[in-house]
């Protein structure tokens, strides 16, 4: 599960999960979820693989949402499912979605960035939680 | 929100608080921030003086690490901070300090019209700049370049868009740096922030972007003001947007890249996003090249933006915009980094000043304030909140002794964006803003209640500190009439 934090002029996102790879997919659909205010209505039509290097939690987490969020820019494709395998190199993941359909899809924010600031992955009595401020 | 500032925060006079180097182990300087009794107390409330505090741990910053009036809690550097650095000292750049949007800023153009003669055709006026200007989530623009011109564009800047119809001499003449910071290295951009960037350029984008339609509130300065070719009365456009997405993945791109910069040059930070590198590292100057071509890139957006705001202003008006005698008044960054001459201890020095939702506020006499404002001072042009007011003032030498040649940007946020949308439940923000005398069109509602009058500081009372700490001076006052948003 995931909330949306208070932050000034941005917006934090706060992501709960029994377990990490629940936690990656959870931050996916957070930040999917500001970007389209009805992310409920996106089709999972097409979908993209995506690889992520690297071990350390936190940058793992940022280049995972970071190469999402490219994928929206320059694809213009709307993500609203998404899987998540984490392994000794890093993490495999997929995303289904749809093309971007203004007529459909109701957009809210334009994130400019995800950002470093306060970024935190960290494990719980109960699993994980994470937390990340992106840019407006 | 992450609570209080509890820290210190020494009075110095009646606009400025130091927060003392001794607060903690690692901070170089001073904070300084300009502020009086009562925006001090929203200051307080969040965690942006930590922030400050933070920023006075980069290596070679000189004096102080400073924040003007409309400071707000952002990432790494607050929202509202100066800081300047020497590279002769170990200074350093830090991509943090000019922010995602590398070079945003605003710029007012003037018209000949009054509000008498706009009043009657507000509403199609707005209508129209709202469908001709591209703005909002994903909004690409009618402007294509193929790469190789996007990155003359970004060597060039704005006076590369004179052969291709879209600008004229005097706004090159009437924009910071005349739109173009030299040592610009567009191959220095990443492939991925081209393609970020190419059908950007002439969007508006989403966020605190605008294009407005305003009024000549009241002039404080008639003299200024006529050299600005102001008046009461009269109808001017002003608009805020940046590099847009080509600005945002160099930052981001740099970002990366000195992930290990801190360790690798020794450098203690307090947190990550204020990463930096020496100025004079390979990290340093890859950055600079490719921040000075986002930046160029952003002032060719805002042209391109006044340039479709003008053929709309034809449109309806029946006249051209050369009769209608829109001319830009000036055009400034408030998120940039730039290499300026400045006195140290009565010494003349060359530092990168950062300004992170700052603008630049020359005062009379400088080498850098073009002709037509030597007399007066460079005009500061300072966007408000879409209710209330926008300034402009003009640049003092107070500015050049205390804050690098520096003012505030805006107005500041109050409220986080979760708590305007709640604040905004159940209540229709373009009706109250009609109300007022307000007509606004943007594309999500949630962008309009984020963006409402409540969320922001009042701007006349940051500016009221900014002419009182001698930094910039009251020249005239804007209100909003027609806005378009993302």
């Amino acid at each position: 599960m995931f909330e949306v934090f208070e932050h000034t002029a941005d917006l934090g996102l706060r992501v709960i999960a029994p377990d990490l790879e629940t936690l990656f997919v959870d931050a996916a659909r957070g930040l999917f979820s500001t970007i389209v205010a009805n992310l409920e209505d996106v089709r999972p039509v097409q979908q993209i693989d995506i690889h992520v290097p690297g071990h350390e939690r936190e940058y793992v987490l940022f280049d995972w949402l970071n190469e999402l969020l490219y994928t929206f820019e320059t694809s213009r494709l709307v993500l609203c499912q998404f899987q998540v395998r984490l392994t000794d190199q890093g993490l495999e993941g997929t995303a289904r979605g749809e093309p971007l359909d203004p007529a459909r899809h109701v957009l809210a924010h334009e994130v400019k960035a995800i950002t470093y600031h306060e970024l935190k992955v960290e494990q719980t009595e109960s699993g994980w939680r994470a937390e990340v401020i992106v840019d407006i | 929100m992450a609570g209080a500032y509890t820290g210190p925060l020494e009075q110095v006079n009646d606009c400025c608080w130091r927060i003392p180097k001794s607060y903690k182990p690692g901070m170089r300087v001073d904070g300084l921030i300009y502020a009086d009794d009562e925006l001090i107390e929203s200051i307080r409330s969040d965690q942006a003086p930590e922030q400050v505090a933070n920023v006075a741990f980069l290596p070679g910053i000189q004096v102080a690490s400073l924040a003007m009036p409309d400071i707000h809690w952002g990432y790494g550097f607050c929202i509202g901070g100066v800081c300047a650095t020497d590279p002769d000292e170990g200074g350093v750049i830090s991509p943090g300090g000019v922010g995602y949007d590398i070079n945003c800023g605003v710029r007012l153009m003037r018209t000949e019209l009054g509000f008498a003669d706009v009043q009657p055709r507000l509403r199609p006026l707005v209508e129209e700049l709202f469908r001709q200007i591209p703005c909002g989530v994903g909004g690409e623009g009618r402007y294509r370049y193929t790469l190789k011109e996007l990155r003359q564009l970004m060597a060039e800047g704005p006076s590369w868009l004179i052969e291709r119809g879209c600008a004229v001499a005097s706004d090159i003449d009437h924009t910071e740096a005349h739109g173009r910071l030299d040592g610009a290295e567009p191959e220095c951009v990443s492939v991925r922030a081209l393609e970020r960037g190419r059908a950007q350029c002439g969007t508006l984008g989403s966020g605190n972007h605008f294009l407005e339609v305003q009024v000549v509130d009241e002039v404080f300065d008639e003299d200024d003001a006529a050299v600005m070719g102001l008046r009461a009365g009269q109808v001017c456009v002003m608009i805020h947007s940046g590099s847009r997405g080509l600005g945002y993945q160099v930052c981001d791109d740099a970002l990366r890249e000195l992930r290990g910069a801190p360790a690798k040059y020794g450098i203690a930070l307090p947190d990550r996003q204020l990463v930096c590198a020496p100025v004079e590292s390979p990290e340093g100057r890859q950055y600079l090249g490719a921040m000075r071509a986002a930046a160029n890139y952003a002032w060719c957006n805002r042209q391109l933006l006044m340039w479709q705001a003008r053929e709309v202003f034809q449109t309806i008006f029946g006249s051209t915009w050369q009769e209608l005698r829109m001319s830009l008044v000036y055009d400034v960054a408030h998120n940039i980094a730039k290499f300026e001459e400045h006195q140290v201890d009565r010494q003349k020095k060359r530092v990168w000043v950062h300004r992170k939702g700052a603008t630049r506020a020359f005062p009379p006499g400088h080498a850098e304030v073009p002709d037509m404002y030597r007399r007066i001072g460079q005009p500061v042009i300072i966007p408000g909140d879409m209710g209330r007011a926008s300034w402009v003032l003009a640049g003092q030498d107070g500015s050049m002794q205390q804050t690098f040649g520096t003012a505030c940007h805006g107005a500041g946020r109050m409220m986080s964006r979760t708590a305007a949308v709640k604040h905004a439940q159940g209540r229709r923000i373009d009706e109250e803003l009609a109300a007022r005398g307000v007509i606004a069109r943007a594309r999500s509602w949630k962008g309009l209640a984020e963006e409402q009058p409540d969320a922001y500081k009042d701007v006349n009372k940051v500016v009221e500190v900014v002419h009182k700490a001698g930094l910039a001076k009251k020249v005239a006052r804007m209100r909003p009439i027609g806005v378009i948003k993302g």
